[in-house]
């Protein structure tokens, strides 16, 4: 059985902060994006991995959906199974499979391999996986003026023409003292030693996509985009091309200037990016990165055009600025 | 709290509140959204059929609620923004619903203007997030 992506769906809110108000309210910006996307105060991840969802499945039966599975690592509530609230505003079929995941930024690709399994015990057709994700920690926390919000959400459908999958291959190991919250904390904690974290970045992300290359035979030269993790831009990009890949590759598949650290969105987004310019044929490699850590490079190959790939370019351009102190209110910090 | 809706009676309007499921009259065929025990249309039908409603519609008239004028349970909504608007919308389908509006034009809201409905929350009382549809410029 081939699975493929047959139909993608994105959600960015439509507030957006301009990297300069951090910079004219606080002195400085610890991130390097150029703005970023912040959530309403009506909003959450749920109600974007709705609209992402809702984007996805339109025009599609979603009677025929057979599993649903959800990631973030911001989810409203500790302990409760959100995929009902999705089976409810979706309108799916009570009887789906569903799995969610969270705790790491690695949750993302996890929901994806998960529904392409799960996907196999069902007798549906469909599976619909929503990544959504905000990443959240008080405004004096150094790691937070990245922090954006977006989501992401994909059918995937048995032997239909799309984007097929072709394989995975993943790292895991422990590395202690990045980027961890404790259980009730709603502050991210780090140990600050940048060089460590980017050194365990490309440590994990290259072992990732340098074994799935190897395992499908593969050069990374046959990929026309390559969709890196991005927590910030310079260490994806500077390991992108450590690897070997070029500009042109890694480019379309950046999002991380326009919507800041997405979380596990973050390759995925990428993914619904380049999905927008894609050409039948073309190869698509996407990573994904954890910390604590992990990573997971998944492999694509575009069979045929999908039918919807997903608003983002619309998206992205529907857009309103608010300033620092709107920001914070957003936030309730004040 | 102000108008307090517990949460078994929330919870029964889920498929109403989070996708906008109406019902179609057997006698008549109007389109009753909420759901009615009896048509409101006419007065007759006792028996329905769901209907998933599009979303879309028009704005059929508008308020705007400042600060000081919102219920409790939408002070915090009104804290951030100052004063939210809420609008009657007509739907494609014909029945009439009150709502929130999200990202109101900045040259304002006219009567008239298409809009379409989206999932957010809509208040937060016992620790419950009770979430449901508001409309944003179509």
């Amino acid at each position: 059985m081939t699975k493929s992506i047959i139909s993608g769906g994105v959600y960015l809110p439509t507030l957006r902060i301009k990297r300069d108000e951090y910079l004219s309210a606080l002195g400085s910006c610890s991130a390097a994006m150029r703005e970023k996307t912040v959530m309403d105060i009506d909003e959450d991840v749920i109600t974007m991995a709705v609209a992402a969802a809702r984007d996805a499945l339109a025009d599609l039966d979603v009677s025929r959906v057979g599993v649903l599975t959800l990631a973030s690592t911001n989810f409203p509530y500790q302990e409760k199974a959100l995929a009902g609230t999705l089976v409810e505003a979706l309108g799916l079929d009570k009887h789906v499979l569903t799995s969610q995941h969270g705790n790491s930024t690695i949750a993302g690709t996890e929901a994806l391999l998960a529904a392409l399994g799960l996907l196999e015990q069902t007798e549906q057709q469909y599976a619909l996986v929503v990544v959504s994700d905000a990443p959240t920690s008080g405004p004096d926390v150094d790691m937070e003026h990245g922090f954006g919000a977006a989501a992401c959400a994909f059918v995937l459908a048995k032997d239909e023409p799309g984007l097929a999958f072709e394989g995975v291959y993943a790292q895991s190991g422990e590395t202690m003292g990045l980027r961890y919250r404790l259980p009730g904390e709603t502050d991210i904690r780090d140990i600050g030693v940048k060089a460590f974290a980017t050194l365990d970045y490309n440590e994990m992300v290259k072992a990732a996509v340098t074994g799935l290359v190897s395992k499908l035979n593969r050069n990374l030269a046959d990929y026309r985009h390559i969709v890196m993790h991005q927590a910030d831009a310079k260490t994806a990009a500077a390991l992108a091309k450590k690897m070997g890949c070029s500009d042109v590759q890694t480019k379309e598949g950046s999002v991380f200037a326009d919507t800041g650290d997405i979380g596990a969105c973050s390759s995925l987004l990428g993914l619904c990016r380049v999905l927008e310019s894609a050409a039948s044929g073309d190869c698509l490699l996407i990573s994904s990165y954890g910390s604590g850590s992990g990573s997971q490079a998944l492999s694509f190959r575009l069979q045929a055009p999908l039918k919807n790939s997903g608003s983002f370019q619309a998206r992205l351009e529907d857009k309103k600025y608010i300033g620092y102190i709107q920001y914070l209110k957003q936030k309730r910090s004040i | 709290m102000g108008a307090h809706i517990s949460i078994p009676m929330y919870q029964r309007a889920v498929p109403q509140r989070y996708r906008l499921v109406g019902q179609r009259c057997g006698a008549c065929g109007k389109i009753n959204f909420p759901p009615k025990a009896v048509c409101k249309y006419c007065y007759q039908g006792t028996s329905f059929e769901d209907v998933q409603l599009s979303g879309r519609g028009t704005v059929y008239s508008y308020t705007v609620i400042a600060g000081g004028g919102a219920p409790p349970e939408f002070a915090a909504e009104a804290r951030c923004k100052g004063s939210y608007p809420v609008i009657i919308v007509e739907l494609a389908e014909g029945p009439r619903v009150i709502a929130q509006m999200v990202n109101p034009p900045e040259e304002g809201i006219a009567i008239g203007m298409p809009v379409k409905a989206v999932f957010r929350k809509i208040y937060e009382e016992e620790g419950v997030i009770r979430y449901g549809f508001k409309f944003s410029p179509a």
